[in-house]
C-alpha cells in the first residue's frame, strides 16, 4: 500500500476502528512499519485513545467541577446574565414603577399645564434689520420658552421658509413656516421650553422651493437674550 | 519519539547495545506492534508474550550475520517477525527458545515510567481532556462507547444516529486537534534530555 493510498482510504481510522479486511489490515501495517509519518500518526492516535479512554473513564464529577467553576466564575457573568431571574425580577418591577408614576402622575402634570394660558415672553424680530437692533432684550426664567414676532420677507416669492434661530454656543433651532402661513406679513413662532444660554441669538430665513430645494433669501436679524432667575 | 533514520549508524548502534537507541527502537515500535497483536489476540498477557518474543526475535536477528540486510527495511523486517510471532502463536507450536547466551546479551530496555513521565502522562491527559470537552457530546459519547465501553460499533452509531463515516471524521479530527500538542510536548521532552 502507497502512503497516498493508505490517506485516501483513511486507512489509519479504518484500522483503529477495526474496518478493514484482513488483507487490506495487512498490507497496511507492512506500510505502517515502513512509513514514519503514518507510524506517527498512529502513536499519536493511540496516545490520543488511552488518555481519552483514562479521562473519559472518569466519572461525570470533572463536567460537575467545570460547571461550578463557571459558576463561581462571576468576573465573567456573560452576556445574558442580565436575564436570570435574580436580577430581572427585580429589575422589571423597578421598572414597572417607573412607568406608573409617569403614567400616573408626571404625564396628566405636564398635560394640565400645557392646557392652561400662558403668556409667554415675547419680542419682534425684523429680518430686514440685518444685525443688531436697539430693541430691550428678551428675558427670560431659566429654561422658560419665548415668541419671537418674525416680521416676514416683504416679496413672499416662496411657496416656504426655513427659519433658523443659532444660539451664542451655536446650537441651532429651526421651524419650517409652511405654505398657509408664509403669505403672512408676521410668523409668531413659539420657541418651546428648552436649557438654553442668554447671550446674542441670530435668526435667518431661507425660501423653500416647491422642488424642495432651500435658497438663501438673505437679511437676518439678531436679538439679545437674558436669563432671569 | 523523535524521528530516526533507520540507516547503517542505527543498525550499528542497535547491535552494539547503545541504549538510547535501543530505547528510541522499544519505544518506536512498541505501540505499532501491541495495536497489531491487538487485533489478533485477545488477552493482555498474550499480548505482552508476543510483543517481547518479536522484540528478542528482532534484536537476535540483528547480531546474525544474516540478519537485517537494508536497514531501511528494519520497519517492514519487524513486522514480518511479529507475523511469524503471530502464525507460531496460532499454531501452537513450541518456539526454540533464544540461547541463554542470547539471553543474557539482549537487554530490551522496559519502556518503564519515570517521574518526568507520570508528570508528561496527566499532562497529556489534560489535554485530552480538553479536546474531548470540546467536542458536542454526541462525539464524546461516541468516542466513549465505541473505546472505553467497548461497544458494538454498529449500535453506537445507530444509537447516537450517525454512520461509520462519521465516526472515522471524528477520530481523524480528534487525532488532528491532538497530534499538534503531542508534537509539542515530545519536542519539548527531546530538549529537555
Amino acid at each position: 500500500m502507497e502512503h497516498n493510498e493508505a490517506i485516501q482510504l483513511m486507512a489509519a481510522e479504518k484500522y483503529l476502528l477495526d474496518e478493514l479486511s484482513a488483507d487490506v489490515r495487512d498490507e497496511f501495517e507492512e506500510h505502517l512499519f515502513g512509513c514514519h509519518e503514518c507510524a506517527l500518526d498512529m502513536r499519536t492516535a493511540s496516545v490520543f485513545l488511552e488518555q481519552g479512554k483514562a479521562a473519559l473513564a472518569e466519572p461525570e464529577v470533572a463536567i460537575v467541577r467545570d460547571v461550578t467553576v463557571r459558576d463561581k466564575d462571576k468576573s465573567r457573568p456573560g452576556l445574558f446574565a442580565w436575564l436570570r431571574p435574580a436580577f430581572a425580577i427585580p429589575a422589571m418591577a423597578a421598572l414597572l414603577l417607573v412607568i406608573g408614576y409617569q403614567n400616573l402622575v408626571t404625564l396628566p402634570h405636564l398635560t394640565q399645564a400645557l392646557k392652561k394660558p400662558q403668556v409667554l415672553p415675547a419680542t419682534t424680530v425684523n429680518l430686514l434689520t440685518y444685525g443688531g437692533t436697539n430693541a430691550p432684550p428678551l428675558v427670560v426664567h431659566p429654561g422658560e420658552g419665548f415668541l419671537l414676532n418674525v416680521i416676514a420677507p416683504p416679496d413672499h416669492q416662496y411657496p416656504a421658509y426655513g427659519v433658523d434661530l443659532s444660539g451664542p454656543a451655536g446650537a441651532k433651532e429651526s421651524v419650517a413656516i409652511s405654505a398657509s402661513a408664509s403669505s403672512e406679513d408676521t410668523w409668531p413662532i413659539r420657541f418651546p421650553e428648552a436649557n438654553r444660554q442668554g447671550g446674542k441669538y441670530k435668526l435667518t430665513v431661507h425660501g423653500i422651493t416647491a422642488a424642495g430645494q432651500n435658497v438663501d433669501v438673505g437679511g437676518g436679524a439678531s436679538f439679545q437674550l437674558e436669563i432671569q432667575q | 519519539m523523535q524521528f530516526h533514520a533507520f540507516d547503517s549508524l542505527y543498525l550499528e548502534q542497535l547491535r552494539a547495545g547503545d541504549f538510547r537507541t535501543q530505547e528510541h527502537f522499544v519505544s518506536y515500535f512498541s505501540e505499532l506492534i501491541r495495536l497489531k497483536l491487538g487485533k489478533r489476540l485477545h488477552s493482555r498477557p498474550e499480548i505482552e508474550d508476543a510483543r517481547q518474543e518479536t522484540f528478542t526475535r528482532v534484536l537476535s536477528a540483528l547480531h546474525r550475520d544474516d540478519g537485517v540486510r537494508q536497514p531501511e527495511r528494519l520497519g517492514a523486517f519487524v513486522n514480518s517477525v511479529c507475523n511469524n510471532v503471530l502464525l507460531e502463536h496460532y499454531r501452537s507450536a513450541s518456539q526454540e527458545a533464544p540461547s541463554a547466551e542470547e539471553e543474557a546479551a539482549i537487554n530490551i530496555p522496559d519502556p518503564a515510567l519515570s517521574a518526568i513521565d507520570i508528570i508528561a502522562n496527566r499532562e497529556m491527559q489534560r489535554k485530552v481532556r480538553h479536546i474531548l470537552d470540546e467536542l458536542p457530546e454526541k462525539d464524546r459519547r461516541l468516542i466513549k462507547e465505541i473505546f472505553l465501553d467497548e461497544r458494538d460499533k454498529d449500535e453506537v452509531c445507530r444509537d447516537l444516529g450517525v454512520d461509520r463515516e462519521y465516526l472515522r471524521v471524528l477520530l481523524h479530527r480528534a487525532k488532528k486537534s491532538f497530534k499538534s500538542l503531542y508534537l509539542k510536548k515530545m519536542r519539548e521532552r527531546a530538549l529537555q534530555e
